[in-house]
């Protein structure tokens, strides 16, 4: 050890180059793992997170999507009934049931005088909000007719008359101006305080404006968890009761979407106990004539499409590494050439054949090692240069890559097995030297 | 100690076989240092190399320790040169990397001895050779005699039976050759190790009780020692032998 570390510092140009190999190597390795770990961290949170994969959507069967309110293409067999919503309640592993109905997007009016250009409306039993993991930023959920609950996003966006109107013109006649877009962004972004407000939905009826009944703004939902508010501001939802859906469907001339006497719905959201018991909860809604959906599907698609990209990554890693060892094994083949005599002298002292190679193994590791842990300085500083980047330029303060301790040792592992690795032929080829021949001067 | 048993020794050159070394027999005793003396081309350093077991003779036997080295493969060899030879060389061939002490002790790293031990026993030899507070320093800071009194300490560490100098005062001056000369002799008179040195200096030679002398391959026979070598060779003679030197001769070939 104490030779080989001798060597190592003697020989400082030969370390250097083969430490920066290593480390370059090192540094790929613990980079990818990290960016590997970090986007899987930002895709549970933000993506898989908001995918809520405990639960299951059902709809109407016949129909395409939300907003079809079960139409007459499922026939009444396929409605999405009041009576089956109470078969699915008592369903075992169903932790919650929530039923709700589009009535669609609507330009909206506050009481003072400013407009949001589209907030979708939403039925929904309004005090089981907080089941479906809705926090409430302001007021609550009110019982009576007319109250409406906005999200975060809903809250967002809100101009004045003459803005709202001028920033359509402009997109009307200069799209292209990046100053309309960089005020419209602006407005995007900004939250009014909404709560206590009146709003009025506006419908466009033939042609012709049909303002909606005063409807009063009892809750402000906070931006929900794991989502950042930057992305939030996209989902502008308004939260009514059923009754007061019924209510605005009259005043606006709103199709009700059914003849059926009973209350029917677009979707209803199932919250199941574990994900082990979505398949079977599905086979079960299937049964009743119900579209049943989930996100472990797309779940699984896009943790196979990470593992893919982690793979790629470590290739590339192991890859340089590789390169790295070449520069390894020429630096230790050229110091067993300019050290035959030395090892001679060693062989002459008593030093036999392993106890030569193993000297050549040590100091390869610890080349390896040294790199190793330069490797794992490049890394930091390559991380902090990406999520200074990401931050500054693409915005997305929660995709933030960290060095974990758990990679430091496999970064180190791959870097020291590949200062091994390459040591093997030249410590092989330094233990066959002749030792007679080694020590003979010319 | 050291039996050499009619060693012969040839080199390949082409389809041409040149006989070095003829039918050597001789044997050193415990304890005693003797000077393998010869010129440049006489056959002495193949001799040592026979000797210490870095090549094979073509012919004979060598024991040493009543071992026949023989027989021995590499890794044997290195085992056996490990615990029973010592080396001492002309140009010290000290490991840069490692300091004085880390240098003597280098023998016993290869039989996995204890630290410990190691520096204890390196520091008494570095003691005896005059160098213990060059412990700490670097093979390049010391002087050629300096560097020399730590190969010295280095052969010795292991115990050996038995110590192979080859030309070690050729790289010094007058002065510090008598101080490494003086130096050994005592280790040999205090420690009773057997010491082989080769040497082509008639002077150093001089100051060993007994000589062994080559020419062209062969023993040179006492009384043999006065005649010219054959084509003017420059092997030294007997009569250059300072008065004293004891040269002994048992048959053709043979010295003992």
């Amino acid at each position: 050890m104490r030779l080989a570390w001798g060597q190592i510092k003697r020989r400082k140009v030969v370390t250097a180059l083969c430490m920066t190999g290593i480390s370059i190597g090192c540094a790929a390795i613990i980079v990818a793992i990290s960016i590997g770990n970090a986007a899987q961290g930002y895709l549970e949170t933000e993506i898989i997170g908001g995918m809520k994969l405990d639960e299951i959507t059902v709809t109407p069967q016949g129909s395409s999507g939300p907003g079809e309110g079960g139409g007459a293409a499922g026939g009444e067999r396929g409605l999405l009934t009041d009576d089956k919503v109470q078969v699915i309640q008592g369903f075992n592993h169903v932790k919650s049931v929530i039923a709700t109905k589009q009535l669609g997007y609507f330009r909206s009016i506050s009481s003072d005088n400013l407009i949001s250009e589209g907030v979708n409306v939403v039925a929904v039993d309004l005090s089981k909000l907080k089941e479906q993991g809705q926090r409430f930023k302001e007021g609550g959920a009110l019982e009576q007719i007319g109250a409406v609950v906005l999200n975060y996003g809903a809250t967002t966006g809100w101009k004045d008359a003459e803005t709202s109107e001028r920033l359509t013109n402009m997109m009307n006649t200069d799209p292209n101006n990046p100053k309309l877009w960089e005020e419209f962004q602006m407005y995007e972004g900004t939250v009014t305080d909404m709560s206590g407000k009146s709003i009025q939905l506006e419908q466009m009826d033939n042609e012709k404006k049909l303002l909606g009944p005063q409807m009063y703004v009892g809750g402000v939902l906070d931006v929900p968890t794991g989502r950042e508010a930057q992305f939030a501001i996209y989902d502008r939802q308004a939260y009514v009761s059923f009754d007061t859906a019924e209510w605005l469907a009259d005043s606006l001339n709103l199709q009700n979407g059914t003849a059926s006497k009973q209350r029917v719905y677009d979707s209803v959201t199932v919250k199941v106990d574990d994900l082990q018991n979505i398949k079977p909860l599905e086979d079960l809604i299937s049964k009743l004539a119900l579209n049943a959906s989930d996100n472990l599907a797309m779940r699984d698609q896009i943790a196979s499409q990470l593992d893919t990209f982690k793979a790629i990554a470590l290739g590339v890693g192991v890859f340089i590494l590789l390169l790295a060892s070449i520069s390894i094994i020429v630096a230790m083949t050229m110091s067993t050439h300019q050290r035959r005599r030395q090892i001679g002298i060693m062989k002459v002292l008593g030093a036999n054949m392993p106890q030569i190679r193993n000297m050549f193994i040590v100091e390869a590791s610890l080349l390896g090692l040294l790199g190793g842990l330069l490797g794992i300085v490049f890394a930091y500083l390559i991380i902090n240069g990406l999520n200074s980047f990401i931050t500054a330029s693409a915005g997305m303060s929660g995709l933030q890559i960290a060095v974990t301790l758990g990679t430091l040792p496999i970064g180190i592992a791959f870097a020291v097995m590949t200062g091994i690795l390459s040591g093997i032929y030249p410590a092989i080829s330094a233990a066959r030297t002749n030792a007679l021949l080694a020590i003979k001067r010319d | 100690m050291l039996r050499l048993e009619n060693v012969s020794h040839s080199f390949k050159n082409g389809n041409e076989v040149l006989k070095v070394l003829h039918n050597i027999q001789f044997e050193v005793q415990k304890g005693e240092m003797i000077a393998l003396l010869g010129s440049s081309g006489s056959g002495k350093s193949t001799l040592l190399n026979l000797m210490a077991g870095l090549m094979k003779p073509t012919e004979g036997h060598i024991y040493i320790a009543d071992q026949d080295i023989v027989k021995y493969g590499e890794n044997k060899l290195a085992v056996f040169r490990r615990k029973h030879i010592g080396f001492i060389f002309q140009a010290y061939e000290l490991i840069p990397t490692l300091t004085v002490r880390e240098n003597v002790e280098l023998p016993l790293v290869f039989q996995s001895v204890s630290p410990s031990k190691r520096r204890k026993k390196a520091m008494e030899l570095l003691e005896m050779t005059g160098i213990g507070d060059k412990a700490a320093l670097y093979p390049s800071q010391l002087s050629g005699g300096q560097q020399q009194r730590v190969s010295i300490s280095r052969s010795l560490i292991t115990e050996p039976s038995v110590i192979f100098a080859d030309e070690p005062t050729g790289n010094l001056d007058t002065k510090t050759e008598e101080e490494i000369i003086r130096i050994m002799m005592a280790l040999n008179e205090s420690m009773n190790t057997t010491f082989v040195i080769v040497t082509h200096e008639m002077e150093v030679a001089a100051q060993m009780k007994k000589t062994i002398m080559l020419r062209d391959g062969y023993l040179v026979q006492p009384e043999e020692y006065t005649r010219p070598a054959a084509g003017g060779s420059k092997a030294p003679n007997a009569s250059s032998l300072p008065s004293g030197v004891e040269v002994h001769s048992e048959g053709a070939g043979e010295v003992s």
